[in-house]
């Protein structure tokens, strides 16, 4: 995975945030998932339209404190585990 | 609503296989959904098959349905009131749980505090005699089997249900008395509310809701549970009919969402033991008091 990788998320995925975590439930599965804050964050974005990684760390880069060395990583974590459990998908530029 | 089954008719094999089950903490399959023609059909094995159909040009539904040889009338109906009005309800839109429910109250002023709490749980779970040993208690009950919720002026208006309680024969016996009269010791029996089971016949506003644990021998504890946690826990509480129509589960999962943000919501462990429920008695009282 690469930070030029550009994603949307799945329309079989439903989420809403409660109590500071975004709750993900997946309607296919009926497996439910929980991201925190920042991870909370990007699903919304991810939600309002296609995004490639470069232009999500960016993003969150501007809006909360942490190092852009460490935005990426995480964000390449979470890009991945969002991707095998099939809520996002890979979409063309 | 009045509604009254067709004849008896068997059971034959479905053409499919169906798209959900219900399933039991036994394993054991309590109700099977199927596509049929432009409508579904439910099925409760060895109980009734119910035939939905939507209403030309209508919102509602046609529900017909066909008790199995040997079931008898009363079964079906319940089988009605608890099962196919609360599915179809949901498919609506609104806001049905499998639970039952009393009226509390707090402080002096008994007409103003009023609330209702709700207990939630699987089938066998402890939920209706829980219920019944508050009634007994002089709290009413609202409900045995179905939680009806209408969200309107900022609270959850608990609707009241019928004024039965359906209860296993030791159950019956334990509230109502020895010398109480049951039929068949491994069946529910229908209970008619009374003096000493009385029931709330006015909706009330929910306040809490409890969860109840399926470790029938835990010791007695009351967790609030926390908002993404109560979501999870509650929807698999609602009666869904078409877990393939995600345009409705969507909205289902949002109108939960909202009720786990607006309603405190905790785990409820407790010993199933009918000296224990004092103690659990007092123990809900206590934290609806705390509100």
């Amino acid at each position: 995975m690469q930070l030029t990788d550009r994603f949307t998320v799945s329309d079989d995925v439903v989420a809403r945030e409660v109590g500071g975590e975004m709750v993900l439930l997946d309607l296919n599965s009926g497996q439910y998932f929980g991201l925190d804050t920042v991870g909370g964050r990007i699903w919304t974005l991810l939600s309002e339209r296609p995004h490639d990684l470069k232009e999500l760390c960016d993003l969150i880069e501007a809006e909360f404190d942490a190092p852009r060395d460490r935005i990426e990583a995480d964000l390449l974590a979470l890009a991945k585990e969002l991707r095998d459990q099939e809520l996002i998908s890979a979409c063309a530029a | 609503m009045d509604w009254t089954p067709e004849t008896a008719r068997e059971q034959r094999p479905l053409p499919a296989d169906p798209y959900d089950r219900w399933v039991s903490p036994q394993g054991v399959c309590m109700a099977e959904f199927h596509r049929s023609g432009g409508g579904y059909l439910i099925r409760f094995p060895y109980q009734c098959d119910f035939q939905l159909d939507q209403d030309p040009g209508g919102e509602g539904f046609r529900i017909i349905g066909w008790p199995a040889p040997d079931c008898d009338t009363q079964s079906v109906i319940n089988l009605f009131h608890n099962a196919i009005q609360p599915i179809l309800g949901n498919h609506g839109g609104g806001l049905f749980l499998h639970g039952s429910a009393v009226r509390l109250a707090s402080g002096d002023d008994e007409s103003q505090a009023a609330g209702a709490v709700a207990f939630l749980g699987l089938s066998r779970g402890g939920k209706t005699t829980l219920a019944g040993s508050f009634a007994q208690s002089g709290f009413p009950f609202l409900t045995e089997d179905v939680i009806d919720l209408s969200h309107r002026e900022g609270s959850y208006w608990l609707q009241p249900k019928r004024s039965k309680l359906r209860l296993f024969a030791d159950s019956a016996r334990f509230l109502l008395g020895e010398e109480f009269e049951v039929g068949d010791d491994e069946l529910k029996q229908d209970v008619e509310a009374g003096g000493t089971l009385p029931f709330a016949r006015q909706e009330v506003p929910l306040r809490q809701i409890y969860v109840l644990g399926t470790d029938h021998s835990a010791a007695l504890k009351i967790r609030r549970l926390s908002l993404p946690d109560a979501l999870k826990t509650l929807m698999p509480h609602a009666f869904i009919l078409d877990v393939e129509d995600k345009p409705r589960l969507k909205g289902h999962f949002a109108r939960m969402a909202d009720l786990s943000q607006d309603i405190p919501c905790y785990a409820l462990d407790f010993t199933r033991d009918y000296a224990e429920l004092p103690r659990v008695r007092r123990a809900v009282l206590e934290n609806f008091a705390s509100l």
